[in-house]
């Protein structure tokens, strides 16, 4: 392939993987505090 | 469909046409036709992942499921947000910064030609098919809907999405699905504002959700650990989380959205983005198809939505039907009269009440239940749409699920709305198709046409190629979606096709980005072995039911029950996901173990 015609764009420098990980622990948490909510939502609504 | 409806369809085909030839302008090169000159930002990519993933079935399905099973389905999404963490960690950086086109191409760089090949040829075998099935599952309910011919709506769907995805590449596909995306949230939002407005006097939201509760309508956490059972918390993130990690890790058509991004840090956070939203949004879709179901506790709901088939059935015994039409608004005038009940009770606030009338109200849904089960086997056995040996293991029903809410949305929408909600379909079925024609479009070319026969060809000859294999998958795809229609079985059988693969695909890249010692021998052996695996699993029961049926012998069918191992072959096909990925890792690992060092 003609890599060469291809204008290679200066990339944004990357985020460091400590705070990634803090990012996909905020993600599994969150996750967990939604379930939660559609479990509470589920037993207030059906009781 | 009135005038205005009509108009807004038209207008939304028009436009998307219209979009994707814009895009031509930046398509010139392979790697802005394929890869968009890896420039797109996070929130287009991430909301191009979610419409790629949903497509028209997903919708209208989802929203029929919630009305007639309640939100179980839900939990099929809560494995996804960990499967995008696990996806941003491994896959990701991997993939990009292996700057490669397709996620095959990265298995030549760790294994060789020959797993590469395999891998994009099962994907090319699967997903061609699949993208027939994904054209043809909404064509056959917005044909009844709008009343057109299969054909047409096959074309109408097929034909704008080839056109738009061929001219111009993965930008018009994304920034398409964009737009689709604003349109499916803008429509179902509307739908939904409608649905609560529309409820009787003294009956709100809550009163609502209270009766579908009473009834089990909103069940979101399944906890009985049961392989046979499609929808339980277990399936959902274990099982689940072997398919999502495989869909959006393996499956160039989503492998394709991620590289697109400007960076790493972009195309992780486009994960993320529907890590946070999926699991909301189709709360959202279930909602809907929940709320369809108490707006009929207070409007008593077509006998059946399928309107043809009732149609039919009507013509064929007109007096019988009649009869259970009879039967049919009795036994929901006794449901109603027991909703408005129940509404009472709950808010006077008087819990003995609430107790008789909860209880009267779900021995009424039960009868209604138990009468509508009826009538879709009368309607089935009349119109003979069954096996004699379904009629007699009374396996024979009309399933009407996924017409719930495309006949909802015709009868009881105002003008424009419904308009509004069919483009919301067509845009869902769009955006799911184009992503898959681009994928297969990128695959053929990068990993057979470039690889194997134009190593050191331009881009222009590369993107024409591009071009042509788009076309020929789309008219493939139309192909394989008329004869989907017809043979209405093969619809299941095609669908549950992706998940004989997918554990298997995910297995090798296991192998690849985890696995150290792996070797390309293991790699390829292991994939045939898993794939050989979950068609053992998964193919046995039909192969076996085919083998009575020819011999009169139960043969086959005796082994598995000598040995005692029934329940292997009644497993879900989620847990395929999990069988084909492991049995892969592990044969694949084994096989890595005879052999020092890959010779390329």
């Amino acid at each position: 392939m003609n890599t060469e015609n291809i204008n290679h764009k200066e990339k944004p420098e990357e985020l460091p993987d400590s705070w990634w990980y803090r990012v996909y622990l905020a993600v599994i948490i969150t996750t967990i505090i939604v379930i939660s909510l559609l479990w509470a939502f589920s037993q207030y609504f059906s009781n | 469909m009135k005038f205005l409806d009509w108009a807004v369809v038209v207008a939304y085909l028009a436009y998307v046409i219209w979009d994707g030839i814009r895009m031509t302008k930046n398509s010139g090169s392979a790697e802005g036709y394929f890869l968009a000159n890896r420039s797109l930002p996070w929130w287009a990519v991430g909301l191009s992942v979610m419409a790629t993933q949903m497509s028209a079935i997903t919708l209208v399905g989802t929203t029929g499921q919630a009305y007639s099973d309640g939100m179980r389905f839900i939990q099929f999404y809560y494995g996804l947000p960990l499967a995008m963490v696990i996806l941003c960690i491994t896959v990701v950086p991997f993939f990009y910064r292996a700057n490669v086109f397709t996620a095959y191409e990265y298995l030549e760089k760790r294994f060789d030609l020959k797993t590469r090949t395999l891998t994009s040829f099962f994907f090319l075998m699967s997903r061609g098919l699949g993208v027939g099935v994904i054209i043809a599952a909404p064509a056959v309910i917005l044909s009844i809907v709008l009343g057109w011919s299969e054909i047409a709506t096959i074309f109408a769907i097929g034909l704008t999405t080839t056109f738009y995805t061929m001219v111009g590449g993965v930008q018009a596909v994304t920034w398409t699905d964009v737009k689709q995306m604003v349109i499916i949230f803008f429509g179902l939002s509307i739908c939904l504002f409608i649905i609560i407005s529309n409820f009787p006097a003294g009956v709100g939201l809550t009163d609502g959700l209270h009766l579908a509760g009473s009834v089990g309508k909103l069940t979101t956490i399944e906890t009985s650990f049961d392989l046979t059972e499609k929808y339980t918390i277990w399936s959902g993130t274990i099982a689940a989380l072997f398919l999502f990690l495989s869909y959006f890790g393996c499956d160039q058509s989503q492998v394709q959205r991620f590289l697109t991004a400007k960076s790493v840090a972009q195309g992780r956070t486009s994960l993320l983005m529907s890590a946070f939203l999926k699991i909301p949004m189709q709360f959202m879709i279930l909602l809907i198809g929940v709320l369809v179901f108490v707006f009929y506790q207070f409007q008593m709901p077509p006998m059946i939505f399928n309107q043809v088939e009732a149609d039919k059935a009507a013509n064929i015994k007109p007096a019988e039907y009649q009869a259970i039409e009879k039967n049919y608004k009795e036994i929901f005038a006794s449901r109603e009269q027991a909703a408005i009940n129940l509404t009472k009770a709950n808010k006077q606030e008087d819990n003995s009440a609430i107790e008789v009338a909860k209880k009267d109200y779900v021995r009424t849904n039960d009868e209604f239940q138990k009468g509508r089960k009826e009538i879709t086997k009368f309607v089935a056995i009349t119109n003979e749409n069954c096996t004699k040996e379904e009629i007699e293991q009374d396996k024979c029903r009309v399933n009407d699920v996924n017409y719930v809410f495309p006949m909802f949305v015709i009868q009881n929408m105002p003008m424009g709305v419904i308009g509004l909600i069919i483009a919301a379909i067509f845009a869902a079925a769009m955006s799911s198709i184009a992503a898959e024609l681009n994928a297969l479009a990128t695959a053929s070319t990068i990993d057979f046409y470039k690889r194997h026969f134009k190593k050191d060809g331009t881009d222009k000859e590369y993107v024409f190629f591009g071009r042509i294999a788009t076309f020929i998958w789309g008219m493939f795809a139309c192909v394989v979606a008329i004869f989907a229609t017809n043979l209405g079985s093969l619809i299941e059988v095609v669908n549950t096709f992706g998940s004989y693969f997918y554990g298997s695909l995910l297995g090798v890249f296991v192998l690849a980005i985890v696995v150290k010692r792996a070797r390309s021998r293991g790699a390829f052996f292991g994939l045939l072995f898993g794939i050989a695996s979950v068609a053992i699993v998964g193919g046995y029961p039909w192969l076996s039911a085919k083998w009575l049926e020819f011999t009169g012998r139960n043969d086959l069918w005796n082994i598995v029950q000598n040995l005692g191992i029934e329940y292997l072959f009644k497993i879900e096909f989620l847990w395929f996901n999990v069988i084909g990925c492991l049995v892969t890792v592990i044969a694949g690992y084994l096989i890595s173990l005879t052999v020092s060092e890959d010779s390329k």
